[in-house]
């Protein structure tokens, strides 16, 4: 039947070879689709994570009160020793964010002040995404201060200048002076033009001795990347650890919408695929349609020596499958050597900057799972058989004696 | 029912037709391709049935074969009452009991010659290696053997009409029935397919009916059964050469 089948597709190779280059075409493009896809949300997810911690410790009232005072967590060194007891192999990064005013020799703006002190791998890697000039405040620092570059121009400093920093009504020396250090890029102009960084000591001395607004916890993996049940696991212990005083929420409870922005992607690309499968199962509706109606007298023939109507509609249902699979063969062969192509990066000239302000990382590494090539292929499949039923319906409702003096 | 050859008992019929006939509906045009027609036919009996286009001839072999369904009337397939069964039954007496030749050979073009032999077999079920011994053996029977692996499309009308042929013998069914086998073939070569099928009918036994309107072809018969108008108008046993 296969063998039958696959002779019968190639009879008229133009219109078969667009019904299958069309399914190809698809199937290409829904592998690559999803790689990119894949990419993207690994990217995005690195991203966030690096940026803000696969859990954060903040404090218990942290999400309902806006006071600045009531948000800290004022014993920061307690909280964190109990934290490395119960998780010892992660990296952290210790914050304190003070809303403050700032200003150069001439103008002064709004700012946020941030205190950060953290492993030095994290600040490493800070540092390599984010100085634009200079270097970040030493550890421990009093008077260094770094400053986004949006900022340093609105203010109108340059490095070596001296900056005012006041924060009136808090339980540090609420105003101090520093000289800029170092200048900082961030992806979005927003933060850029408000971030001001201090050493967390040096936050602390200003605003609130001893405290921190949120402890960022980076969990590295032993091997692989961090999943989902690792953070939850990580939450827990975490949760049971550190008691009521304080609250740990995982990156996906710390940033909701892009969480389920991350969430959406996978099954947002699946019914954009299944749209795309579906114009290019017109096609091979259309081929095997044609294919039937120009072989009536020989289905005619078929069933009058012998062959039910079930035999007759397999025998068209596996045209429709031989079509397809040779359609997806091909898709799959040259979507996977394209990924293969792309396996050490796969960069859009021009677009870091746009890409970067929406929160996407540059480089792309596009990879598939087995789950999305299945999905793939199931689709393919699936549009073999629902393109290849009216056809196969017709043939097996034919009439052998009318269908062998039918004259195409 | 006949007596056999020998005298010794009655041979049940193997085709059978009991008051048949069979009605065209076009709209509100009615046409009668058969009218009350009774017929049997007995096993390996070598049978023509002859008559003028319209005669009805194609028809009966279609209702016979279970093609088509009668307007009214029975027919019978040996000691199965096949009229009333439904289409998957009637599909499966074709595949087993019943061998096709027609007209215009209806062979598949993208099989060859072999596989078109052996396609009935292939809808049987039967294993590749065990249908293609048999399907070369009736085309070495039918002396074109040395055509097995030609498309249709490489071979002329009448080693097309000898590959449909062999794909009805390959099956070895009950009955082959033939609607104008010799149709599209030059006088010549209907003769020689008249006589291969002939040689097969005397030394496998199977019977076969055919239609013809080539009265050349009658002298080679045992039995001819004339049709005028849908209705048998006589039933001659000859001496067939």
């Amino acid at each position: 039947m296969w063998a039958l089948a696959w002779r019968n597709v190639w009879r008229h190779k133009t219109r078969s070879l667009v019904a299958a280059g069309a399914v190809a075409a698809v199937v290409l493009f829904t592998l690559v689709f999803f790689g990119f896809v894949t990419a993207t949300t690994n990217g995005m997810f690195e991203l966030l994570t690096s940026e803000s911690g696969h859990l954060q410790v903040i404090g218990a009232r942290a999400r309902e009160v806006q006071d600045f005072d009531a948000r800290l967590i004022r014993d920061a060194q307690q909280v964190e020793a109990a934290l490395l007891r119960e998780l010892p192999a992660v990296r952290l990064r210790r914050v304190l964010e003070v809303p403050a005013l700032i200003s150069g020799e001439t103008r002064a703006r709004g700012a946020l002040i941030v205190g950060v002190a953290q492993d030095e791998v994290l600040a490493q890697r800070f540092a390599q995404e984010h100085v634009a000039a200079g270097r970040l405040p030493s550890p421990g620092s009093w008077d260094e201060i770094a400053l986004g570059a949006a900022l340093a121009r609105a203010l109108q400093v340059e490095l070596g200048d001296p900056v005012y920093v006041f924060a009136p009504g808090t339980e540090g020396w609420g105003a101090a002076a520093y000289t800029l250090v170092g200048l900082l890029a961030f992806p979005q102009t927003a933060y850029e033009i408000q971030a001001a960084y201090l050493s967390l000591e040096g936050a602390q001395e200003l605003a609130a001795p001893s405290a921190v607004s949120r402890l960022e916890v980076h969990l590295v993996p032993e091997r692989g990347v961090v999943t989902d049940a690792v953070i939850e696991d990580a939450k827990a212990r975490a949760a049971a650890a550190l008691g009521p005083a304080v609250r740990v929420e995982t990156w996906r409870e710390a940033s909701p919408d892009t969480a389920a922005m991350l969430d959406l992607m996978d099954p947002a690309m699946a019914v954009f695929s299944l749209l795309i499968f579906v114009l290019a199962g017109l096609l091979v509706v259309n081929t095997i349609y044609l294919g039937l109606v120009e072989r009536i007298r020989e289905f005619g023939v078929i069933i009058a020596v012998g062959a039910d109507r079930w035999r007759v509609m397999r025998m068209v249902l596996a045209e429709s499958l031989v079509l397809v699979a040779a359609g997806t063969a091909v898709g799959l062969l040259t979507g996977g050597l394209l990924l293969v192509s792309w396996a050490d990066g796969f960069r859009m000239p021009g677009l870091d900057e746009v890409l970067a302000e929406a929160g996407l990382p540059a480089v792309l590494y596009p990879a598939v799972t087995p789950a999305q090539v299945a999905v793939t292929v199931g689709f393919a499949v699936a549009t073999a058989l629902m393109a290849a039923l009216w056809p196969a319906w017709v043939a097996g409702r034919l009439e052998p004696v009318e269908a062998m003096r039918h004259v195409a | 029912m006949w007596l056999d050859g020998e005298g010794a008992g009655f041979v049940k019929p193997i085709l059978r037709a009991v008051g048949l006939a069979k009605v065209y509906e076009n709209g509100d045009v009615k046409t009668p391709a058969l009218q009350g027609v009774d017929l049997e036919v007995a096993p390996g009996e070598f049978t023509a049935v002859a008559g003028p286009s319209g005669s009805g001839k194609s028809t009966l072999l279609h209702l016979l074969g279970c093609l088509d369904r009668p307007t009214s009337g029975e027919t019978w397939l040996g000691q199965q009452r096949t009229d009333q069964l439904d289409d998957f039954a009637r599909a499966r007496l074709r595949l087993h009991e019943i061998g096709f030749v027609f007209q215009a050979y209806n062979l598949i073009p993208v099989l060859t010659a072999l596989e078109n032999a052996a396609f009935v077999l292939e809808l049987r079920g039967v294993p590749k290696k065990v249908r293609h011994e048999k399907a070369m053996a009736a085309l070495e029977a039918l002396g074109i053997a040395d055509l097995a692996h030609r498309r249709p499309n490489q071979l002329s009308g009448g080693q097309q009409q000898r590959v449909a042929v062999a794909r009805a013998l390959a099956a070895e069914p009950r009955v082959v029935l033939a609607d104008e086998p010799t149709a599209n073939l030059d006088s010549k070569t209907g003769l020689a397919l008249i006589e291969l099928m002939k040689r097969l009918n005397a030394e496998r036994g199977m019977t076969f009916l055919f239609s013809t309107h080539d009265p050349r072809l009658l002298e080679h018969v045992n039995r001819i059964v004339r049709l005028e108008d849908g209705r048998v108008v006589a039933d001659e046993r000859v001496g067939a050469a």
